[in-house]
């Protein structure tokens, strides 16, 4: 455990300390000073936009960490050779992933909590400058910006698995990006063919089709901002399906990532 | 070997999770399915020279969510209609990219007839109308709904004059001649949607537009039923039911939006459904 | 128990077109602590191969490892070894006391023993004027002693150490030669891998030269050395004016040295010639066939 821990400070400093991290996150705590004032475009619905600014930032800036973090950690530790110094440590694989992916995870979880806790002031403010007949929900907004963490740390899984099997960049980079777009779409196909369409299709086509379902991580399931945006009722039981869901997935792909970064050789 | 058995154990989880999570999103409120679209003029910068895409995907989100509510509606099962927000996603995508035709057909289709906002689209079609000037669907469009819903004969003869102009043919023409009749109201409509209809190529589309020709014509031969009625008698009937028992209807028709036909005080038949989907609930 | 011992280790890769590649082919080898143990062979010979075995960096495709009888699979059996990479490269992004208080932590060392190591191998290794720079500062040289101060800091009981006097000076490779004898004089093991015949020669207990993936021989330097006599060098003075040199073989030394005693020549100067490493090496290389071990 004391292993993990020291493991997972160095992975969590490696990221501070990434050049190009430091400035997505300049730029996206730059654009919530930004907020009050943008959100006066909207001429009916300040608050609204003000709320759909805020979730959209914290999604963009946790996709770009999760996706570029992801996809630059284990295959760059092998090419950089710093997995030979730290194997060399009594650490194991299984631990050197793991630390791996929670350094990304508990950097996603601190990015969502500091542009959260900034997000709060700046709908608050741009809300008392032209008052909505919809209240301000604020558990609901928390709860959208904590399930898009969630997204985005299994976003995370995804392109570390890719990592440890890749030797390069892009493989993991646009592999990962592909499979968010892909996940985020999935229950609308399924949904198509489930209706008029899928009758055109053949059995064999469906099946496919229905396997890339489950077997896509499904992204959509996280999406709670429009519930955050108009107030709706927050889906309780969906977000604690969704919470189960995050739980399996994500532990699974951590599963794949030890199993395939056990059997690599290394330089 | 520990890592098998863990993973063998995640794999059962997540079977168990799978069931009742993909369940939940299924039968997820429709509201949140069609999801938010942002700000046009974000959507705009962040999409840079994509924005033809963008509006089109978004077109498609909407007609693909409406296609679910037509789909619902024929299966029996009520669901609140998020109207405002297909109408705002809508306009989104025709602010990216003002040429897009499925936009105002899509406008046309789904906000007059059952939600009634046909100012809106009136506004709507003038705005594409500057874009798409050889398009004579617009104004045929804006001036139906200005003789049908507004009663508004001059500007829909205007739009009118405006569409056969640029068709060259002649059906506008004659078209604008008969919305200087308020009567045949009813025999509009219906030409309207059969015109409507014979123009759509999206199932969907055209099965709303059945429903619709369908209600439309069940008002239609009520209405008929009632003037032969009123001529017969000298006198108003006071209820729908008399008409099938003075034999000149064998039944009231059905409606097909669930509801049930009446007759309302100033003497025109109206439905408890009000011509739209899931619009028992209000 | 044996510090370090590989039984029937063998390696094969799957090479271009299917080509089934020999790394390693059944090596046996049994290291006992307190021993120095220089592993030699050209490059590409399979010294790094064993090494990362026996770092578990790569699996081994059959045969088996043990360091102080714990297999190398598990990451536990790292826990008394210091290990050196060749051409090592470590987290850039920190600075070298950063680096050293991390490798502290991964060996679970108390804090301020860590404190107190940190400043002691720094010394050691003349790293203390970069201990604040971080390390993708550092030269190619700085970075070998960095590598040799993370393998000294927990004071471990065995050393793996893959070209140790790479990308040093000549002021470094005196250093780490002082380092090594040092270790020696601790009673600790040392695995080291090298190329450079006459650090063997200086340094080392024992002598293993690998070639293509064999073991070709096994043997204390000592005895090489001894072995390795050919015969002598004498330098005479003549009528204490003229100096001349002969050779003269092993064999005939005496003789040589009774028929001397008659004449009045005197004997300034005799010196053993000898194959040194490097030749007995050389050879080995050369004839590329196993000779008898021990």
């Amino acid at each position: 455990m004391a292993t993990f821990v020291n493991l997972l400070s160095a992975n969590f400093r490696s990221i501070l300390r990434d050049r190009i991290f430091l400035a997505i996150l300049i730029v996206a705590l730059l654009f919530f000073l930004l907020v009050p004032s943008f959100s006066l475009f909207s001429m009916r619905q300040v608050q609204e936009l003000a709320v759909t600014l805020c979730l959209s930032t914290i999604s963009l800036l946790l996709l770009l960490v999760s996706v570029l973090q992801g996809a630059s950690s284990v295959w760059r530790d092998v090419e950089k050779r710093y997995t030979s110094s730290l194997l060399g440590l009594p650490v194991s694989r299984a631990t050197f992933v793991v630390a791996k992916f929670a350094g990304i995870a508990v950097t996603l979880v601190c990015c969502t909590m500091l542009l959260g806790a900034l997000a709060l002031p700046a709908i608050s403010i741009s809300a008392a400058q032209y008052p909505s007949d919809i209240p301000i929900h604020w558990m609901n907004i928390i709860g959208a910006i904590g399930m898009d963490c969630l997204k985005y740390i299994l976003l995370s899984a995804v392109a570390l698995f890719l990592s440890t099997v890749s030797t390069s960049f892009f493989f993991p980079f646009f592999g990962s990006v592909a499979i968010f777009f892909a996940g985020s779409a999935s229950q609308e196909v399924i949904e198509y063919i489930s209706g008029d369409y899928g009758k055109s299709l053949t059995p064999a086509a469906k099946l496919v089709i229905n396997i890339v379902y489950y077997l896509l991580p499904n992204f959509s399931a996280f999406n709670l901002k429009v519930a955050a945006i108009y107030g709706l009722p927050f889906p309780f039981k969906g977000a604690l399906y969704t919470f189960l869901y995050f739980i399996v997935y994500t532990s699974i792909l951590l599963c794949l990532s030890v199993w395939s970064f056990t059997r690599r050789e290394l330089p | 070997m520990k890592l098998k058995a863990i993973f063998l154990i995640l794999l059962i989880s997540y079977g168990a999770v799978v069931v009742p999570f993909t369940d939940y999103l299924r039968n997820r409120p429709v509201a949140v399915k069609l999801g938010y679209t942002p700000d046009a003029r974000i959507l705009k910068i962040a999409s840079a020279d994509h924005c033809s895409l963008v509006a089109q995907l978004a077109i498609v989100k909407v007609l693909f969510y409406y296609g679910t509510i037509v789909e619902k509606f024929t299966k029996k099962i009520d669901l609140p209609v998020e109207h405002h927000n297909m109408f705002k996603t809508v306009n989104t995508a025709l602010k990216l990219d003002p040429y897009n035709m499925d936009a105002y057909y899509f406008t046309q289709a789904a906000f007059t007839w059952e939600v009634g906002r046909v100012r809106e689209v009136n506004a709507v079609l003038d705005y594409g109308m500057k874009y798409r000037t050889w398009d004579y669907y617009l104004p045929f469009f804006a001036g139906f709904n200005s003789a049908y819903f507004l009663k508004d004969y001059r500007k829909a003869a205007q739009y009118m004059k405006n569409a056969a102009e640029l068709s060259g043919d002649p059906l506008f023409t004659k078209l604008a001649a008969r919305y200087f009749y308020e009567s045949g109201q009813n025999q509009l409509g219906i030409l309207f949607l059969e015109t409507m209809r014979k123009g759509s190529k999206d199932k969907k589309i055209q099965s709303m537009y059945e429903i619709r020709e369908k209600a439309l014509k069940a008002v239609s031969l009520l209405e008929d039923a009632v003037v032969r009625f009123e001529r017969e008698r000298k006198c108003r009937p006071s209820d729908l039911s008399e008409l099938v028992a003075a034999n000149i209807l064998t039944e009231i028709p059905v409606d097909p939006y669930g509801g049930k036909f009446y007759l309302a005080e100033d003497g025109k038949v109206r439905t408890t459904s009000k011509f739209a989907f899931g619009g028992k609930e209000k | 128990m044996n510090a370090l011992e590989i039984t029937g280790l063998c390696k094969t890769y799957r090479g271009k077109r299917q080509k089934i590649v020999k790394a390693l082919s059944s090596l046996d080898l049994t290291i006992a602590p307190g021993e120095i143990f220089g592993f030699l062979g050209p490059n590409g010979a399979g010294k790094s191969t064993t090494i990362k075995i026996l770092m578990g960096l790569i699996q081994p495709t059959g045969g088996t490892a043990k360091i102080f009888g714990t297999p190398v699979i598990n990451s536990a059996s790292r826990q008394r070894l210091g290990y050196l990479p060749e051409n090592p490269s470590f987290l850039d992004f920190m600075t070298a006391r950063e680096y050293l208080a991390f490798v502290g932590r991964a060996f679970s060392m108390h804090k301020s023993d860590v404190k107190k190591e940190t400043d002691r191998v720094l010394e050691l290794l003349a790293l203390e004027g970069a201990a604040n720079r971080a390390i993708r500062h550092y030269s190619k040289g700085m970075i070998q002693r960095l590598g040799l101060a993370q393998v000294l800091l927990h004071d471990p009981d065995i050393y793996i150490l893959d070209e140790p006097m790479s990308g040093l000076d000549p002021i470094g490779r005196a250093l780490v030669k002082d380092i090594l004898r040092d270790l020696k004089s601790r009673g600790k093991t040392v695995f080291f891998s090298t190329h450079i015949t006459s650090d063997v020669e200086i340094i080392c207990d024992r002598v293993g030269i690998i070639v293509n993936g064999n073991l070709m021989a096994v043997d204390h330097v000592q005895s090489i050395l001894q072995s390795g006599i050919e015969g002598y060098v004498i330098q005479l003075v003549r009528d204490k004016m003229v100096t001349e040199e002969v050779f003269v073989e092993k064999e005939r030394l005496k003789s040589f040295i009774s028929d001397l005693s008659a004449s009045d020549v005197e004997i300034e100067r005799i010196e053993p010639k000898r194959k040194d490493i490097e030749k007995f090496f050389l050879d080995i290389v050369a004839k590329g066939e196993y000779v008898a071990v021990e």
